[in-house]
């Protein structure tokens, strides 16, 4: 029952958060003068100056602030996000055509910095002071500092300059028409990796994973340092306390000692830090599309922010913060499930 | 043994520690050098223009060319000289950074101070926007933002202040829950201190640790925020002394030429390696005040 | 208790140093300590005097950055054959994680912190059967599911994996046993060559203990069985057998409701139920000397007293020797046979309870009993001026003496000697110069 009260208490609380967002999403557009945010009414770009005031006043983009804001919430709710100039159509039309892109690289980067990171911290804890220990601390904090666009730019310069492996951009021109042209193609999931599966069509699936390689690198490699060091410290704090005394005075193993007694305390707090790596993995993913030229989220984001497509980078912050927001009510639920304090207090 | 007041045998059991480890002295040596950079820049490389933020370039060709006697570093993408643009970026970095995050300290203390004090409405209404900044990826937020006021460095400056503060505000409140509970306060509070003076001299300097360690990691965090908006363009104009602004000029020269690969090596490595060791400087830094002022870490 | 003792564990001169930041912390400055089989040890002093070094270097879990840097533990398990010693300190970690919790166990002082937060009670107290009495608990599942399969009809195809669960049941048992013949069979080997010190018997002893070390229970077929995801489940007998030992370990402990206890965490349960767990944990494998360091100083005074009852108890149907620390002296009268005054690393003074407080010798001990408040009290508590020294730069000589009423000259330079001043009443201090001739 409990765990119930709080999963509905964690619900009304995110939909506040999520209005919040709404109203800080707004609060920025408004900073816009009217002829710009016109971009997010429209469903077409022929937009001639013309036409623009005939626009604003048909919009009301000079009414007071809170009625815009009501008719662009019943907008929202409409599934109504404005034309995108980069995109060269409606905002939601391309944003289907990007999520794919991302999501597949998130699909293969999230789970490897977790690992890495728990796996890294967990070998310097158990290892403290020795050489393993220093290393993966100083790699740590070397990950924490590298800018993500110049780790990108070097692991290019390496592989793609220097060595002619690994080149830019999601797909080679072939697979490109393969993918978009070939009718016998099924984009079942639209992750182009999977779908080569599905499909069985192995030299999409390899050109695709091959090129996924260098920006899961640079993901996994800025991303997991902050997992790591919290799993180290986490983990050293699990080793100091008494309950590991105890399980030594009754004859456990090193391997019973360390993962059953000390990694399932020190996983907790790591946790919780997922959430804020998912949020750093966001910022690094528009770093990253843009280095790498894949044509995800990030990039669009990107793109837009340059061209000024105000309907674009509205909606991928609104898209993002909710995305944001519900990962880590997940975050919260898995740690109330694992945690049992928290699951009956 | 010599009798000593137990404040400073404290402090200078904390200042061995902290020199004892290699790693702060690194992290400390880097900061002081690159700090000597920002004051010196005006001697180090005097400025050619009236503003001293813009890089001098010799001609508009395109192609970088290496270091020289003329240019020790080699020259940017139209002729910018690295050097100089290295070196007065410095300047701006500290300039950026100190200004972001003493505005953020400031914002962040007011309401933190606020927020865990009184607790209550104030208390809920002020956590309730963190959460608000909280539940939208930084970068991204901050990308929007400057979007919407208008590029250029002035608008990042802005940007970062209006949107860095959350983080103190929490750390501190969530600092100033734990004191406010403590004996300490409870007889402070007993023997009749007022509101203000408890507040002023028990429980903001015993919450402050936090906040300023956080702060020092935050710099670090700050640069390559702005260095990240300013590579995608979003910050200075072509030719500002600016790391992120010098990186992104360039980023176009990693493929070298036919016959020799690295040709442009310089041009990208340089100005990178130089933000990392800034912000390495200032993680290390934090990092081992942290260590040092952990109750936990202290007796290991 | 006339009859003559015989030991069950004696150190001789251990110094425990920890190495930390600020300097060497010499916490234990040569301790010589002896348990008797049957009896109730205390070991008594102010906090921080080493009482609980004492007993982690017994069981070889001092934590870095300590460290027992010489001295010597042996233990006498063989009932019979006394010369048959387990030297602590030689022997492999390996070997003492099969000692700890099985033969020797020990309880805490804050059963808050010492169960861990995310593991349910069943699991906790399980880990012991299932650490040291695996074998057992195989067989017991076995003769279980031996008498569900007869019961069933003979063409059923439940029966059929009845039989499949039954085989890989045994054959991790086979391999159980084994390996518990090769380290039987090598611990046998190393009594036997316990006390020779000559370089051929030294590097036998090693490559012995290194054997010891890598033999691990082998059962090929349980082994990949209990990877393969389905196949896997053929151990969930096992943990009903393991919960049943558990439920009735608890309810032998008075604890009320064991079979709801056992699914529960530590910190649903109240401190003096979580101290029943601890000792729970302890008690599983039926230890030959259990360790009991301050077990009720963190509990509220009603508690107190049933855990040292439930101790008193357990000491006489279950456990044959209990070391007990506290820096509580009317429960050493209370509880304790024998005891051993402590301080600042060194001992003191060991002799019987009803000596000890008749007679205390160690111008320490009289301090300690002065401290104590009587019913009948009028005049003044007295005290030991001064406080416990600094172990990173402790005083010359006796380290008692900037505290001690008697202090004598001798005091500052020479640590003073161990001294039988009575029979079975042994005393460190300058006064008691001689053998019996006080």
């Amino acid at each position: 029952m409990s765990l119930l009260a709080y999963i509905v208490r964690r619900l009304l609380l995110m939909v506040l958060v999520l209005i919040g967002v709404s109203l800080l999403v707004f609060t920025m557009m408004m900073l816009l003068p009217p002829g710009q945010r016109v971009a997010i009414y429209v469903t077409n770009d022929r937009v001639s100056p013309a036409m623009m005031d005939a626009l604003i006043a048909k919009y009301g983009l000079n009414d007071p602030a809170p009625l815009q804001y009501f008719r662009w919430l019943r907008n929202l709710l409409h599934g109504e996000f404005g034309y995108s100039i980069t995109a060269s159509s409606p905002v939601l039309k391309g944003f289907a055509r990007f999520l794919p892109v991302t999501l597949e690289l998130v699909l293969y980067a999230a789970p490897l910095i977790i690992l890495t990171g728990i796996f890294l911290g967990t070998l310097g804890a158990v290892r403290k002071d020795t050489a393993m220990d220093h290393v993966t601390r100083v790699l740590a904090i070397v990950g924490f500092s590298l800018p993500t666009f110049w780790l990108g730019l070097l692991l290019m310069m390496i592989f793609y300059g220097f060595l002619g492996i690994f080149p830019p951009g999601a797909l080679s021109t072939d697979v490109r028409n393969i993918v978009f042209s070939d009718p016998t193609w099924h984009p079942y999931t639209h992750l182009v990796t999977i779908d080569a599966i599905l499909n069985w069509r192995w030299q999409v699936f390899w050109d695709a994973f091959y090129r996924m390689i260098l920006p899961t690198l640079n993901l996994v490699v800025i991303n997991s340092a902050l997992i790591m060091r919290l799993m180290r410290s986490s983990m050293l704090e699990a080793l100091g306390q008494d309950y590991m005394m105890t399980a030594r005075a009754k004859g456990a193993d090193r391997k019973t000692l360390f993962r059953r007694h000390a990694r399932r305390n020190a996983m907790l707090p790591v946790i919780t830090i997922s959430g804020i790596t998912f949020a750093e993995l966001m910022g690094s993913m528009v770093i990253t599309e843009t280095i790498f030229d894949r044509k995800g989220i990030g990039w669009w984001m990107a793109q837009a922010a340059l061209q000024l497509d105000v309907a674009a980078i509205m909606f991928d912050v609104l898209f993002l913060g909710t995305i944001y927001v519900v990962v880590n009510l997940v975050v919260d639920l898995i740690y109330a499930y694992v945690d049992p304090r928290v699951r009956l207090s | 043994m010599k009798t000593m007041h137990p404040r400073l045998r404290e402090l200078a059991f904390t200042l061995r520690r902290f020199l004892k480890n290699p790693l702060s002295v690194i992290g400390l040596s880097l900061v002081v050098i690159f700090g000597l950079i920002a004051l010196l820049a005006p001697v180090l490389e005097p400025p050619k223009y009236a503003d001293p933020y813009k890089i001098p370039h010799t001609g508009f060709h395109i192609e970088p060319s290496p270091p020289s006697a003329a240019h020790p570093l080699g020259t940017m993408q139209q002729q910018y000289d690295m050097l100089y643009g290295l070196v007065w970026g410095t300047r701006s970095a500290f300039r950026i950074g100190v200004l972001v995050v003493a505005a953020n300290l400031f914002i962040g203390i007011i309401l933190g101070v606020l927020a865990g004090y009184f607790g209550g409405l104030v208390d809920e209404v002020i956590m309730r926007i963190t959460d608000i900044f909280f539940a939208i990826p930084f970068l991204v937020m901050a990308m929007a933002l400057v979007v919407a006021i208008g590029r250029g460095l002035k608008a990042v400056v802005v940007v970062l202040i209006i949107l860095g503060w959350p983080s103190y505000t929490r750390v501190l409140r969530s600092d100033i829950l734990v004191t406010r509970g403590k004996d300490f306060i409870l007889a402070a509070r007993a023997s009749g201190a007022s509101h203000l003076r408890i507040m002023f001299t028990h429980i903001v300097p015993n919450a402050l640790y936090s906040v300023l360690i956080l702060a020092s990691l935050n710099i670090g965090t700050t640069i390559l925020t702005a260095a990240a908006l300013s590579f995608l363009g979003l910050g200075s104009e072509t030719g500002t002394a600016d790391w992120g602004q010098i990186i992104s000029l360039c980023r176009s020269w990693i493929v070298g030429t036919p016959g020799n690969r690295f040709a442009y090596w310089y041009t990208v490595f340089i100005p990178g390696f130089v933000i990392s060791l800034f912000v390495l400087g200032w993680n290390l830094m934090g990092d081992a005040v942290r260590d040092v002022f952990d109750p936990r870490m202290r007796r290991r | 208790m006339s009859t003559a003792l015989q030991t069950l564990v004696e150190t001789s001169d251990l110094h425990t140093n920890f190495y930390t930041f600020e300097g060497v912390v010499r916490a234990l400055n040569g301790v010589s300590i002896v348990v008797n089989r049957g009896e109730t040890y205390g070991l008594v002093g102010e906090s921080g005097c080493g009482k609980s070094v004492t007993v982690r270097s017994l069981m070889r879990i001092v934590q870095p950055p300590g460290r027992i840097d010489s001295g010597r533990i042996v233990l006498f398990l063989n009932e019979r054959d006394r010369s048959r010693g387990i030297e602590i300190l030689q022997r492999t970690e390996t070997y003492m994680q099969s000692i700890r919790g099985s033969d020797i166990s020990m309880i805490f002082q804050e059963p808050g912190a010492a169960l861990n937060p995310v593991l349910s009670v069943l699991d906790q107290v399980g880990e012991s059967y299932r650490l040291h009495r695996m074998e057992q608990m195989i067989t017991e599942t076995l003769a279980g599911l031996e008498g569900e399969r007869t019961a069933m009809h003979r063409n059923s195809p439940r029966r059929a994996v009845r039989r499949l669960q039954a085989a890989l049941l045994k054959a991790e048992r086979r391999g159980l046993q084994r390996w518990a013949a090769l380290v039987g069979r090598i611990d046998n080997e190393l009594y036997l060559l316990e006390d020779r010190q000559d370089v051929e018997a030294l590097a036998r002893k090693e490559s012995l203990n290194r054997g010891r070390d890598r033999a691990r229970p082998r059962s090929g077929l349980a082994s990949i069985a209990r990877r393969v995801p389905l196949l896997r489940r053929y151990r969930r007998p096992i943990n009903a057998t393991i919960r049943r030992h558990v439920v009735e370990l608890l309810r032998s402990l008075g604890i009320p409701n064991p079979e709801n206890v056992v699914r529960r965490y530590p910190h649903e349960l109240s401190g003096g139920m979580q101290q029943r767990i601890v000792i729970a944990i302890a008690l599983a494998c039926h230890p030959t000397l259990l360790i009991a360091d301050e077990p009720t100083s963190n509990l509220d005074v009603t508690i107190q007293a049933q855990i040292v009852e439930l101790i008193k108890d357990l000491k006489r149907t279950t456990i044959s020797s209990v070391l007990f620390i506290t820096h509580d002296l009317g429960l050493v009268a209370e509880v304790c046979d024998r005891v051993t005054v402590m301080y600042a690393g060194d001992v003191s003074e060991t002799a019987t309870v009803r000596e000890l407080f008749r007679g205390p010798l160690h111008p320490y001990t009289a301090g300690l009993l002065a401290s104590v408040p009587k019913v009948d009290q009028r005049e003044e508590l007295s005290m030991i001026p001064g406080a416990v020294p600094n172990l990173i730069r402790p005083p010359e000589g006796c380290r008692f003496h900037p505290r001690c009423p008697k202090r004598m000259e001798i005091c500052e330079i020479q640590k003073p000697p161990t001294v039988e001043h009575s029979r079975g009443h042994w005393v460190a201090c300058h006064l008691y110069p001689g053998r019996g001739n006080a």
